[in-house]
């Protein structure tokens, strides 16, 4: 081997210039977020495993179960929005909930991992900035798995749809009625509508674990469920109050409310999800002045991370 | 010719200890500069300041550029490399090359393959996989593929055989240097590498002990041997350092001339290595 590396030494003609090409930003930020699905391999593997298994679960149910009694063509049959947006989100649960874990844990890591392994000498001795790179990362967070999920939750509900079809050519379901393209479609662009709620309401989350994962030295799963935790328990027996607990109950559930406009989802009727999906309150969700203190503080903890990621020195 | 560094009054402290206390260098294009000292003498600092890897106070140009403030900039044209084990553990070898050519606009992927096929590197290897000097083999090709001004090295062969070692500077040496490249090394091992370089800085509690061509150090140093008999004599002319070895002293001047010591015994030009010894231990401790 080593007499090899003699030969590569020996052999080489005259060097020739290295191609000094632009590079653009867009196509740096792919680069990078490319970068990231290789590495964090769990954001794509672990969604696609829930949903294989959703699918075959969905299979065997078909095989083994018969529903021969209801009819979904009645009076009361639900929209065809409401079913599909049902279809889809009963898909998309599992996935999103998954996604969130594995996700969370990724923001967590991203910028301590670089760190701790001292690979983040090999990044920086890239021509990348400090911004781009953890823009990728928060890119990956908010932008793509969250796209990625919705495409796969979408995959899965039409393969739910294919194998209720099949069941329902051998009787052992009743069939679906006529398929509502226009009701289809008014689903999925309610159900993205809750995504971009959803991802924008959340970005504080996803901003202050990346500031952590880029603060701590160490442990940064302690460094960013403690101090929140921690501080709950101080308020309550120091000045019994709970603001900092309502606060983060609100940053939880705050936005759905005025996205559903004040009504109650779920209650045992499985169709209120598509009822209230249909009179989505998109706007009031968008203007909503906490959505965008949430988005500045958010943005406030990002550029704090990046700041970090600068200087810090810990190699 | 402008220099590629321009370091003045350099300065960082961790806590109380003064890694960096006003140090002052410059290097010049198409060199070879070695940058020695002791552990925590403030190299690697040093060294992180040029790259703009950590504050410091004091002015500091790297290829014009401050490295403070204009990093992304300056990035495109220094390449760096920290001791062998900083490529990510879980890279593929085909995912280096695709990352380093999506991300540097002077990077060459052909001559980096070209590199990679005249070793044992598969391009479906993964880091953790392949031995230490492989991994450096890996890094050198990318190194050796990017067009840079400036390649800046921490230690580069820590923990590499003799055999990798020695491949690893004649590659360096052959396929890359050239007379607009500049080269910034720190080591430990300086008896191997002393003929690479053309420049030294000597650098010991965060100060410059000594920077010089090597040229310029044969007429400016002088290592005499002498019988012990003859000792006394000779050091009347004020060695700032002696050691004994087998009942001979060798003794370091500074700026005396041939034609005086002579005829006190053996005279020849001290290995970089013995003026090192002898300079960090003239250099009085804090």
């Amino acid at each position: 081997m080593n007499s090899k590396l003699a030969d590569a030494a020996a052999g080489e003609g005259p060097r020739e210039a290295a191609p000094a090409a632009r590079i653009g930003t867009a196509s740096t930020l792919l680069m990078l977020v490319r970068r990231e699905l290789w590495e964090h391999r769990a954001l794509w593997i672990a969604p696609l495993v829930v949903a294989a298994l959703m699918v075959c679960g969905a299979v065997v149910a078909g095989l083994k179960y018969h529903l021969t009694h209801g009819d979904m063509s009645g009076e009361d049959r639900p929209g065809g929005m409401a079913m599909f947006a049902v279809m889809q989100g009963a898909a998309s649960t599992p996935l999103s909930v998954v996604s969130l874990i594995v996700l969370a844990f990724y923001l967590l890591d991203c910028l301590y991992a670089e760190r701790k392994d001292r690979s983040i000498l090999f990044w920086k001795s890239l021509p990348v900035s400090d911004d781009k790179t953890v823009l990728s990362k928060l890119l990956v967070a908010l932008l793509v798995v969250p796209l990625g999920v919705f495409a796969l939750g979408l995959l899965l509900s039409l393969l739910f749809t294919g194998i209720w079809e099949v069941n329902a050519a051998f009787g052992r379901v009743p069939p679906i009625p006529g398929w509502d393209m226009l009701g289809w479609l008014k689903a999925e662009i309610a159900l993205l509508a809750c995504l971009i709620v959803g991802v924008l309401w959340y970005a504080p989350y996803a901003a202050y674990l990346l500031l952590v994962s880029a603060w701590a030295r160490r442990t940064p799963f302690l460094w960013a469920t403690l101090p929140p935790v921690v501080a709950q328990i101080v308020e309550h027996f120091t000045f019994d109050t709970h603001y900092l607990r309502d606060l983060l109950v609100y940053r939880t559930y705050g936005i759905w409310p005025t996205l559903f406009g004040h009504m109650q989802v779920g209650r045992g009727r499985a169709f209120a999800l598509g009822a209230a999906l249909d009179r989505l309150n998109l706007g009031a969700a968008l203007t909503d002045r906490n959505l965008w203190i949430g988005l500045a503080v958010a943005a406030a903890m990002v550029f704090g991370a990046i700041r970090l990621r600068r200087y810090r020195d810990d190699t | 010719m402008t220099a590629v560094i321009e370091a003045r009054g350099l300065a960082k402290a961790y806590g109380a200890t003064r890694a960096l206390d006003g140090v002052s260098f410059s290097v010049e294009a198409g060199r070879i500069v070695g940058l020695i000292g002791p552990n925590g003498a403030g190299k690697t600092t040093a060294l992180k300041a040029i790259l703009g890897l950590t504050p410091f106070r004091g002015e500091l140009q790297v290829l014009g550029l401050d490295p403070r403030t204009q990093r992304d900039e300056l990035m495109r044209e220094v390449c760096f490399m920290a001791d062998v084990a900083v490529l990510p553990r879980w890279l593929r070898v085909s995912q280096a090359l695709e990352v380093v050519g999506g991300v540097h606009p002077r990077f060459d992927r052909a001559r980096a393959t070209e590199f990679l096929s005249k070793t044992d590197i598969r391009m479906q290897s993964r880091v953790r996989e392949l031995s230490k000097g492989m991994v450096t083999q890996l890094h050198l090709a990318l190194i050796l593929a990017i067009d840079a001004r400036l390649l800046v090295l921490d230690e580069p062969t820590l923990g590499l055989d003799l055999l990798y070692r020695r491949k690893f500077y004649d590659t360096l040496l052959n396929d890359y240097f050239d007379k607009e490249r500049t080269i910034l090394l720190t080591t430990h091992q300086v008896e191997e590498v002393e003929n690479l370089f053309t420049d030294v800085i000597f650098i010991n509690h965060g100060r410059v002990a000594l920077s010089s061509s090597v040229e310029a150090l044969g007429g400016r140093y002088q290592q005499l041997n002498v019988s012990a008999e003859a000792a006394p004599t000779a050091r009347a002319l004020q060695p700032f350092y002696e050691r004994e070895v087998f009942g001979r002293v060798a003794m370091l001047f500074e700026g005396r001339s041939a034609a005086e010591l002579r005829g006190f015994g053996e005279l020849r030009t001290p290995s970089i290595a013995d003026l090192f010894v002898a300079k960090m231990q003239g250099t009085p401790s804090t």
